[in-house]
């Protein structure tokens, strides 16, 4: 059975704090945290709202900061490496 | 179900202690990371060692599954009523993708067992899901619709987890990017005591494709072309993910040389480009009359291809 239903591109509105909170498993607090420390962007100034891009990073941070029990610098500097790591891969051909 | 072996999963002995049964979780954790390790089951198995380490890490949950005993892994396994009477499990619902746990795990210390319980009397929303979803690069230059196919658990009357495979039909829009998410309301897991179902993410990746490298909305693809097509210039019909285009490749063009197309990268306002990078490809000297023409071009030309690194000793 197939079923149909509602769907939405992130990126035409963003998601709210409440929406990224729940995608992430995270508090209002940890997001608040990691957008004023410069970690997290948002998707313009101002909002607090989150694109694509920004909901995979929020979640590479809690799970890394999570799994290693590592602190909010070390895992936005492994999350910035992995960053890198992508963009290099997706220039080189399979 | 089957019985998970959750000491095998991270490798440590039975009687290994707290500290050792961290540091195996992140030594494999490290291994499996599914955005490093290249590894093709890493997902799986990151996702594996990550339910061994809830069960392991935790002394009321590692003791109720000790007490379980041990047996062969993959084995059916049905626990034993009122297995885990005397142990309190403290809650640690908020540990994501516990959702996506296997079954047993279900039974044995998830939702199922919870509800056994009567714990979940307050009502709560499901937790959102993710999966990724690869599609080729002229799905997003046309749009496509795709069916995914998603395994989700559910309680039976007897409050054990059975799980089922849904199909949903996914449309991905014209000038979808990689990385980016298409939310799914309704889709992730079910609500506790009537709350509402968490929502599913789909990650939007492209297949890997030897033709073409992506960037945004800007995709670069290679196009073969003749010594003679590149060196006396030619017009020549490209196919690219819009359709064929009929393209002029100006003489004494290098091999690598980018020629640019305009709006015709992945759609969208405004549209990317579409960058066609020249790769010179040498006719095989595989015959006499071919091997004649190499060494006719090496006589007349007196070519040095290495004139100028020379130059520059």
């Amino acid at each position: 059975m197939i079923e149909r239903t509602v769907q939405l591109l992130i990126d035409d509105d963003g998601l709210t704090l409440e929406e990224l909170s729940s995608a992430c498993a995270v508090s209002f607090e940890w997001i608040e945290r990691h957008v004023e420390s410069g970690m997290l962007d948002v998707a313009a100034a101002g909002t607090m709202r989150f694109t694509s891009v920004q909901l995979l990073r929020a979640r590479r941070l809690a799970e890394i900061e999570r799994t290693f029990e590592a602190n909010d610098e070390l895992a936005a500097l492994v999350v910035d490496l992995i960053e890198e790591v992508e963009k290099l891969r997706g220039r080189r051909r399979p | 179900m089957e019985f998970k072996d959750y000491y095998a999963t991270l490798g440590v002995e039975k009687t290994a202690t707290a500290g050792d049964i961290k540091k195996a979780f992140r030594r494999l954790a490290r291994k499996y990371h599914p955005d490093v390790s290249k590894e093709p089951d890493a997902a799986e198995r990151m996702s594996a060692i990550n339910e061994a380490n809830t069960v392991l890490s935790d002394p009321e949950k590692r003791a109720a599954y000790d007490a379980l005993g041990r047996r062969p892994p993959g084995q059916d396994f049905r626990p034993p009523p009122d297995w885990d009477a005397g142990f309190e499990f403290s809650g640690d619902e908020s540990a994501p993708g516990q959702d996506e746990f296997s079954d047993f795990f279900a039974n044995l210390f998830g939702r199922a067992a919870r509800a056994r319980r009567g714990a979940d009397a307050a009502s709560m929303r499901g937790g959102d899901h993710h999966a990724k979803v690869m599609i080729d690069l002229a799905d997003a230059y046309h749009g496509a619709t795709r069916a995914v196919t998603l395994r989700s658990a559910r309680l039976d009357t007897q409050g054990h987890v059975v799980t089922e495979e849904r199909t949903l039909d996914v449309t991905i829009p014209q000038g979808v990017r990689s990385g980016q998410h298409i939310r799914l309301r309704g889709q992730g897991a079910p609500g506790y005591g009537g709350g509402p179902a968490g929502d599913l993410y789909l990650e939007i990746e492209f297949r890997p494709d030897e033709r073409y490298v992506v960037d945004g909305r800007d995709v670069t693809q290679r196009v073969p072309v003749a010594p003679w097509e590149a060196a006396l210039g030619a017009s020549i019909e490209v196919p690219t993910p819009s359709g064929p285009v009929e393209v002029t490749v100006p003489a004494n063009s290098r091999s690598g040389r980018r020629l640019r197309l305009r709006g015709r990268g992945i759609p969208g306002a405004p549209p990317g480009d579409l960058y066609l990078e020249l790769d010179l490809v040498l006719p095989p000297a595989d015959t006499e009359a071919a091997r004649e023409l190499y060494r006719a071009m090496e006589r007349e030309t007196k070519f040095n291809p290495r004139q100028a690194t020379e130059r520059s000793r």
